[in-house]
């Protein structure tokens, strides 16, 4: 039941284009855009550009992740750490970070160090809030509990507060990762020369729209399956909480 | 300790860090420890802003950009607002549209220039589309979140009370979900800010992100980072000064973004 609309929507949509209701050049068949996509993955190099994307995405993630969730942790714990810092998290948080391709391109070079710290940033700062706002919204009745037990220092850290931050760092992660391919796949498009966000600007460019779209499907299909197994692992690992971030 | 000496305790450090960073900047371009080229001195920035600010230029460009974001803004709300209520309400509706939308949702909305391009007439209108996507998807999941966490017993209570239909909607599930629409409206907002500034690079000659891809073209640093600091204000302000409005207005209801 929850697929007959797509479904429906996508029947229309090959007979419109079929019957040149709606220009094929500009809108193909649904089949036209499979059977290319198919075609590309097994013949051509839409598999090699989709793990171009893939491997930027995962190096932006390590680069991100690592040190987000360490300086949000620090954050958390150490008042005057987080009073110099925040400021400037607090300024770059809400800033688009496409705006700092430039920067970084002057800086490194055209090149990929420059894509994929663009990708990096973006998820760098999600993943310090979250991770920071878990360890704030921690309750003090855990922390007196934890200390009344003799938890202090690194143990009280290690069983109290680690653990209770856990979902929302999980949740920083998922939502870093997301951010993460936004903002590469929007590099790709203005600045790469490879990529699947670079295949849809050429194809648009070269008006082969039956590639472009399958490029679209593509980051698609790998933006639903990041988002939906994160959020399928963070239910199954962290059983013990809500998850903060559900919407 | 009296208030305001607590105050300036507390904040000393936020308040002199970035003074001292940008000193520490000036100086450490000055000497050359900082390449000029790269990292020009804040002071020369201020003064190129400045010069920006006075012929004009950056006020066109900012103008055009804020335009932009209030008409895709404008679209997205309209569309996403009344679009997530109906699917809050009606589930056949919700479970109809629920799968389309999720794979549609997580794509970057710069991807859809081209597309949109090919269905309105490209140009400022193409823009403007491309711009309210993501934000009409979120205030749409937002909108339909906030009418199915209203409290059943709510509900229930108020049709013991006669209240139906469009009574109903006004004094039950309008009031209930309004915390989540207003979310949703303040993360909107700010994701068409972001996505503006993309499709400006892309595919425009004038606005705050054009400003920033020319600059950098033509390698006027200065400019680049004039450019950069206007949009970043611009979303400070957004974000920081929506959350403070809605604290005002809803103060009944904790921010639901919080977490």
């Amino acid at each position: 039941m929850s697929f007959a609309v797509p479904v429906v929507l996508l029947a229309l949509w090959e007979i419109a284009s079929r019957l040149a209701v709606v220009s094929p050049r500009y809108f193909p068949a649904p089949t036209t855009i499979a059977w290319v996509l198919v075609d590309r993955f097994v013949e051509g190099d839409l598999g090699a550009q989709s793990l171009v994307t893939l491997a930027r995405l995962a190096c932006a993630f390590a680069l991100a992740a690592v040190p987000g969730v360490l300086l949000g942790l620090l954050m958390g714990i150490a008042r005057p750490v987080r009073a110099a810092i925040e400021p400037y998290i607090a300024f770059i948080f809400p800033v688009p970070k496409i705006t700092l391709l430039p920067f970084l391109l002057i800086i490194l070079g055209v090149g990929e160090p420059a894509f994929v710290l663009t990708g990096a940033t973006s998820a760098f700062f999600q993943i310090v809030i979250s991770t920071l706002g878990g360890v704030q919204s921690l309750d003090p009745r855990l922390l007196e509990a934890g200390r009344n037990y003799g938890a202090h220092g690194a143990r009280l850290f290690r069983k109290v507060i680690l653990p209770a931050a856990l979902p929302s760092i999980f949740t920083g992660l998922r939502l870093g990762l997301g951010l993460a391919l936004v903002s590469l796949v929007a590099v790709e498009f203005i600045a790469a020369k490879s990529g699947l966000g670079h295949l849809v600007y050429r194809h648009w460019q070269m008006l082969s729209t039956p590639e472009m779209y399958a490029a679209f499907v593509l980051v698609g299909a790998l933006g639903l399956a990041l988002t939906r197994g994160l959020r399928a692992l963070q239910a199954r690992i962290l059983t013990w909480q809500d998850d903060p971030g559900r919407l | 300790m009296k208030a305001s000496t607590r105050w300036l305790a507390e904040h000393s450090i936020a308040i002199v860090s970035p003074l001292v960073l940008l000193g520490a900047w000036e100086w450490a371009s000055a000497t050359g420890a900082l390449r000029e080229a790269f990292f020009p001195r804040p002071s020369t920035i201020a003064v190129h802003l400045g010069q920006l600010a006075a012929d004009g230029t950056l006020w066109g460009h900012l103008a055009t950009t804020l335009i932009r974001v209030a008409w895709a803004f404008a679209l997205a709300a309209v569309l996403g607002v009344g679009i997530g209520l109906a699917m809050g309400l009606w589930r056949r509706l919700r479970e109809g549209l629920d799968p389309v939308f999720a794979v549609i949702y997580p794509i970057p909305s710069i991807l859809f220039l081209p597309l949109v391009g090919f269905l309105v007439p490209p140009g400022e209108i193409a823009l403007v589309v491309t711009t309210a996507v993501t934000s009409f998807f979120l205030i749409a999941f937002t909108t339909t979140h906030g009418v199915r966490q209203i409290d059943r017993l709510v509900v229930e209570a108020a049709l013991h009370y006669g209240a139906r239909g469009w009574r109903l909607f006004t004094a039950v599930l309008l009031p209930g979900s309004l915390p989540f629409i207003f979310t949703g409206l303040r993360l909107g907002l700010g994701f068409a800010l972001i996505v503006v500034v993309a499709v400006e690079i892309v595919s425009s000659s004038r606005g705050l992100g054009a400003l920033l891809w020319l600059s950098w073209q033509i390698l006027k640093v200065e400019d680049m980072y004039a450019a950069f600091f206007v949009i970043a204000l611009v979303g400070a302000v957004l974000y920081y000064g929506l959350a403070a409005l809605q604290a005002r207005l809803l103060p009944w209801v904790q921010d639901v973004a919080d977490s």
